[in-house]
């Protein structure tokens, strides 16, 4: 039975992930549908990174108590000045835990 | 033939390098995954299978204590799928670039596409041509790889670890995150997109909106659609 239910959850996470990767599914994009496509990615990236940052026990954390935006402010310096992924997350940790073992 | 070889193994090599820091940082959430399922009563196989088939980390977690629970079989397939929504959209997103790939490939980047997946899909050109779609293979395969060995780890060990999930582990995520969105926005589109889901997603959260995610997401497109439509501007252009 439990077997089942594994197979059954594993077929809604594929099937959801696979669905409009069909070609043969009859649907079409048109431009204004593609532009606001275009957003999907920082959009999506935005919703799961902040809440991360900002809520804590179920609370808003805005104080600069707290070691998340100290990071994520030396995060988004480095990745605005450098572009680049590792040291965005290198400068970014630093910051974290260093504001972490101060505060 | 050589230097194609060549540029195919650079390619997947920069895939595993690009996911490496999103594969450690899940790390806490894959023990403590594995560790719960085994003290919700699931055997090690069971454990197991749930990141081996289903591979997706809020769905498992929380449908293990579903069925833990004795829920009925109807309440755990309808969480799963309100969780797995957000997936729909990754599909629309990646729509034009995929389909017309063969098979094989859909079914493979389709089975790999999480959230860490999508994050690193966000190129102009991802997925078109052989070399780009070997990354994208290599990054999705080396996250579930890394997914099942903390599993395995937390099925093992469980209960004699500590909670890893306070470390501040999840700060790398966010990090990561950051370096893949900062550096994109470049209009005033993109950015008021970015702040609206920014904004939005921490209100949904507050109040334990399950569908929060998929609808700041649409929120903060909506917006940088209609930004872009007003300003009649280039994309390029803060």
């Amino acid at each position: 039975m439990t077997l089942l239910t594994i197979l059954l959850l594993a077929c809604i996470t594929f099937g959801t992930r696979y669905l409009f990767l069909e070609g043969r599914l009859p649907v079409r994009l048109g431009p204004n549908l593609r532009l606001m496509l275009s957003y999907s990615g920082p959009s999506v990236l935005a919703a799961i990174l902040t809440p991360i940052l900002l809520v804590r026990n179920d609370q808003l954390f805005l104080s600069i108590s707290n070691p998340y935006l100290w990071g994520a402010g030396a995060a988004i310096t480095a990745a605005y000045k450098t572009g680049n992924i590792y040291w965005t997350i290198g400068v970014g940790m630093l910051v974290f835990i260093a504001t972490g073992q101060l505060i | 033939m050589r230097g194609n070889n060549r540029a195919l193994k650079i390619a997947t090599l920069r895939g595993v390098l690009d996911m490496l820091p999103l594969s450690l940082a899940v790390l806490p959430w894959g023990i403590l995954f594995g560790s719960l399922a085994v003290q919700r009563g699931f055997s090690w196989l069971e454990a197991q299978l749930f990141s081996g088939i289903i591979f997706g980390g809020a769905v498992q977690i929380v449908t293990v204590e579903l069925i833990a629970d004795n829920s009925s079989l109807f309440t755990v397939l309808f969480t799963a799928f309100i969780i797995s929504s957000r997936h729909f959209l990754y599909g629309l997103s990646l729509r034009e670039r995929l389909s017309p790939q063969p098979l094989r490939w859909r079914l493979g980047l389709g089975f790999l596409l999480t959230d860490e997946l999508f994050a690193l899909s966000g190129h102009r050109r991802a997925y078109i041509g052989k070399l780009r779609l070997y990354y994208g293979l290599a990054a999705g395969g080396s996250f579930y790889l890394a997914w099942n060995f903390w599993t395995f780890i937390g099925i093992v060990a469980g209960a004699s670890l500590p909670d890893l999930t306070d470390l501040g582990l999840d700060f790398a995520i966010a990090a990561t995150f950051i370096a893949l969105v900062v550096p994109g926005i470049k209009s005033l589109a993109t950015l008021a997109a970015v702040v609206t889901a920014a904004t939005a997603s921490v209100f949904f959260t507050l109040w334990h909106f399950e569908l929060g995610l998929i609808c700041s997401a649409l929120l903060a497109m909506i917006v940088g659609f209609t930004v872009n439509k007003l300003r009649g501007s280039p994309e390029d252009s803060l």
